[in-house]
């Protein structure tokens, strides 16, 4: 106790100026998980109150568990993420190289390539809803007047066309992230090891592959990492653009978790489902953050 | 007008204790250099008299005041940072007055002192320049102007001159140098390098570990240094230390070669104790090639591996006792790799020390 | 390959990508100055006949269309929202990361892991406790509940930015402060603060624009005009029996406008935030 106390004391004043944070944290994330860690075992439903108390142990993990729609959503997030995160990697790094070696308007180019990451999920899901609308979309309207179809193509009905379309909302929304951070570590790049390269006798995609690749890798992964921060955005993007539908046919992992909460009011086998939802946040966080702390490690050398 | 002492000052970082007790007096207007390689403390101990560390026992006193307890601002101190912490968003006369006008003084009297202080560095042209229109030797001058302009009791320099190059930290030595003889005012200074140590102080103290090793004058911790620590630190190039074993007043070495050991010492060593014979290059010279001195010289053979030309001298690498050592050539000449030269010692100016305990054998 | 010929790709394909970035805002910006009629008109009318301002006269209640969305009380309860976060989260923030930053303390690795790791929990899967907890206690549906929410939020965020602003700042200028006779408090408030104000701005910023967008949290613990706000009130839209795109897209201007600006206005230091942060460590 005495210890504990001259802990205290020694480090008021940090201990003082994150308090504030933990607090609200604290009232604002941790209690609430706490809570809903606690319902996850209950069969609360949100139309019957007094179901709170009812205590139904591991029950709503074995529904989920033998759940087949909720397997295709975990299924496809897994899917949805992978693709999504993969491609946006590749196409920040190439338009991160494309911008790098652009002498004029290369200012311009980055501003304007910061506006998507600015836009609200749930504007991007609108107007990707817009543009790609069966009837009225820009997209098939151009698609028709250039006489590439003749049928609108139904974007946001099929099945894979709809993965499709919210992948590729998600995928304009945030390659931006990967793209500025990878232009800044360019920026940031010191000459002297490509020059050497050179000089080595490397070509132009060796000098790439063995130099300039892993003097990105750090950049890269905090990209990774702060975009696996928010890949539940997706939800927004979603929500607007299918809903989920038509059919669960693009029903993710949060949208199911929208669905059985609210509309079904299953509220405890949400929590449940929710659960497993932020397991897969921290694991994507979690990996991508050791693997950033590792290529640090490396960027010691240079 | 100050003094600053010192008594059994500790520093402790959770268990782990950094300065073990030290004890030091400075008295007024004495400039003196806290000196040792890296993580010896000396840092610890100057930003503990700052008052930037707290003290974990023991007692620190500027004046007849004891500010153990006293923030920084109470102490009546300035300091100079490694860095030199000029604040970037202020003029250089903003940041030379910034300490006046936080402590309230009268806009005219800061414009005097700033003007003043400027003078005596040189910094008149630029006090309405921003920290990053100045070079490196200048930003220097600014955190020194900044320390002069309250007239405090105490200067802290803390490795002020580290990030110069080498021809703009001779001319900031000299310039401290004479700082210090138009201001009078206690300097304690921080420094790893003995020759600014050397050429700075009034009195030279020798830090390792968290421990004092020796205190004194440049010359005393030259001509007696009281370790082979002290010995190897202070003086360019380093002392050579040789260890050996004593037999009838001789110090055996390694590869069988011997040295008689010095006046001083014959018939007090025990035969067969362990030590370490200790001479600077500047006391083994070629024949021929020596600054007339008398004494008691001893002759020894020396294979030269290589010379390291100087101009007027030259540095020889040799071995003995399996030791590379140095020793000094005046009025050089070409030295081939492989010669063999007859080298005189100067045995006064020997050192003994006792190969276990490393402290000097002189009383 | 000629370079010549190799700039002109290189054109081209950036063209391409600007193209692709700017077009759907675009789109939207134009459709929100055309009519239903010709928004909905089939063959498509690719240049617009007339533009007008009625779509924003219509969902700010003015005009003879007028719309059942009440975006007038939207876009204030977005204002006020994202404001107050903004300026809770940039304190706790700032309090938090110069503590981070200049301070050693036992537990300050994991502590700062489990701020950082707060962020990660999805908006939708918060929601359902917070749904409860905040209905309980009367705050469901209210602005309060919301700042509250959003001010959690934007406190990991804005601790990282803000650790890495401070950390910018040698430490010794504040100790020279110090020595210079300010007490700690002056320090900060003299040196520090100045050298990281556009730092902590930019933080700020970026804190207003993700309440400013978000919807995940809002769509659930706001249900009247007393609090919800735009994003949320853009899927009243979606309610109605047919869409009306020509409300939809004006109304996504109004949201986009902002956002726009403080972008720009926030890009420089946000780069320098989000790398410094990370690779420097």
């Amino acid at each position: 106790m005495s210890r504990f106390r001259r802990t205290i004391r020694e480090n008021a004043v940090p201990f003082a100026l994150i308090s504030p944070a933990i607090l609200v944290i604290l009232i604002v994330v941790l209690l609430p998980l706490l809570f809903s860690f606690y319902t996850s075992f209950s069969n609360y439903k949100l139309i019957r109150p007094d179901t709170l108390w009812d205590w139904i142990g591991l029950r709503n993990y074995e529904r989920i568990m033998g759940d087949w729609d909720f397997w295709v959503a975990f299924g496809r997030t897994v899917l949805f993420l992978t693709v999504a995160l993969n491609l946006e990697m590749l196409f920040g790094l190439g338009l991160a190289l494309l911008v790098n070696k652009i002498t004029y308007g290369q200012r311009t180019m980055r501003t304007i390539m910061m506006f998507p990451m600015m836009f609200s999920p749930i504007l991007v899901g609108f107007q990707f809803k817009y543009l790609f609308n069966d009837t009225i979309g820009l997209v098939n309207n151009a698609l028709q007047a250039l006489g590439i179809t003749h049928e609108a193509i139904p974007f946001l009905v099929d099945r894979w066309w709809a993965f499709f379309s919210i992948a590729f909302a998600e995928i304009w929304m945030s390659t931006s992230i990967f793209a500025i951070l990878i232009l800044a570590g360019l920026f940031a790049m010191p000459k002297d090891p490509v020059e050497a390269a050179k000089v080595d006798g490397c070509s132009n995609w060796q000098v790439f592959r063995h130099i300039t690749l892993p003097f990105l890798m750090p950049f890269i992964y905090i990209a990774m990492t702060i975009r696996s921060l928010d890949v539940a955005r997706a939800y927004d993007v979603v929500d607007v653009m299918t809903g989920g539908g038509p059919a669960g046919r693009t029903e993710l992992l949060w949208t199911l978790i929208a669905r059985t909460a609210y509309d079904d009011a299953r509220m405890g086998r949400a929590n449940a489902m929710a659960y497993v939802s932020i397991l897969l946040s921290i694991f994507f966080t979690w990996y991508f953050f050791r693997k950033l702390m590792d290529a640090r490690k490396h960027l010691g050398a240079f | 007008m100050a003094e600053v002492s010192l008594k059994n000052v500790v520093k402790r970082y959770g268990a782990l204790e950094v300065v073990h007790g030290i004890d030091l007096e400075i008295a007024h207007n004495e400039f003196v250099v806290l000196v040792g390689p890296s993580g010896c403390g000396k840092s610890t101990t100057l930003r503990m008299i700052a008052g930037l560390e707290d003290i974990s026992d023991g007692e620190i006193a500027i004046g007849d005041k004891v500010v153990n307890m006293l923030p920084p601002r109470k102490r009546n101190i300035s300091m100079v940072f490694q860095n030199y912490a000029l604040y970037p968003h202020m003029s250089v006369r903003e940041n030379l007055g910034f300490s006046l006008k936080i402590a309230k003084r009268a806009p005219e009297d800061i414009t005097k002192a700033v003007d003043d202080a400027a003078d005596i560095l040189g910094l008149t042209e630029l006090l309405e320049r921003t920290p990053a229109e100045l070079s490196g030797g200048q930003r220097q001058r600014v955190a020194m102007g900044r320390a002069i302009v309250r007239h405090p009791d105490v200067f802290l320099f803390d490795e002020p001159l580290s990030n110069l190059d080498a021809k703009l930290r001779t001319q900031m030595r000299v310039e401290i140098k004479k700082l210090h003889s138009k201001v009078k005012t206690t300097i304690v200074y921080v420094t790893h390098d003995q020759i600014e140590a050397m050429t700075l102080a009034d009195r030279i103290v020798i830090m390792k570990d968290g421990h004092i090793v020796q205190i004194g004058t440049p010359l005393e911790v030259f001509e007696r240094p009281v370790d082979t620590f002290v010995a190897g630190f202070i003086g360019s190039p380093p002392m050579n230390l040789i260890e050996g074993s004593v037999k009838d007043d001789h110090v055996v070495f390694s590869d069988g070669r011997s040295l008689p050991v010095p006046p001083d010492f014959t018939g007090k060593i025990a035969n067969g104790r362990r030590v370490v014979f200790g001479f600077r290059a500047d006391v083994l010279m070629p024949k021929g090639h020596t600054l007339a001195e008398s004494g008691v010289l001893h002759d020894i053979d020396l294979t030269i591996d290589m010379a390291e030309p100087l101009g007027s001298e030259s540095i020889l690498l040799t071995t003995l006792g399996g030791q590379d050592i140095q020793a000094r050539m005046h009025n050089p000449r070409p030295v081939t790799s492989g010669e063999v030269l007859t080298c005189e010692l100067h045995l006064e100016k020997c050192h003994l020390f006792d190969a276990d305990t490393t402290q000097s054998l002189r009383g | 390959m000629p370079s010549r010929t190799k700039d002109i790709l290189i054109w081209i394909t950036t063209f391409m990508i600007m193209l692709i970035i700017c077009m759907p805002g675009l789109w939207i910006i134009l459709s929100a100055f055309r009519t239903n009629g010709e928004i909905l008109t089939k063959p498509a009318i690719w240049i617009p006949e007339t533009l007008t301002l009625d779509n924003f006269r219509a969902i700010f209640g003015y005009g003879e269309n007028v719309v059942g969305v009440p975006v007038a009380s939207y876009f204030r309860n977005s204002i006020i929202i994202s404001a107050t976060s903004t300026f809770l989260a940039v304190f706790i923030g700032m309090t938090g990361g110069y503590a981070f930053a200049r301070y050693r303390f036992p537990g300050k690795g994991s502590t700062f892991l489990w701020l950082m790791l707060s962020r990660t929990v999805p908006g939708i899967a918060l929601s359902l406790p917070i749904f409860i907890i905040w209905s309980r206690m009367g705050i469901i549906d209210t602005k309060f509940g919301v700042i509250l929410v959003y001010t959690a939020i934007n406190v990991p965020f804005t601790i990282w930015l803000t650790e890495g602003f401070f950390r910018q700042v040698p430490q010794d200028l504040n100790e020279a402060a110090q020595i210079d006779g300010c007490t700690r408090w002056e320090a900060f408030w003299k040196i520090e603060f100045p050298l990281a104000k556009s730092g902590i701005a930019s933080a700020g910023i970026f804190a207003f624009l993700t309440s400013w967008n978000e919807y995940a949290l809002a769509s659930q613990l706001t249900r009247s005009t007393d609090s919800k706000t735009l994003p949320v009130g853009l899927m009243d839209f979606t309610a109605q029996f047919t869409i009306d795109w020509a409300g939809m897209c004006a109304m996504a201007v109004i949201i986009i406008i902002p956002a726009l600006i403080l972008t720009f206005l926030v890009q420089k230091h946000l780069i320098a935030g989000l790398t410094f942060g990370g690779v420097k460590g």
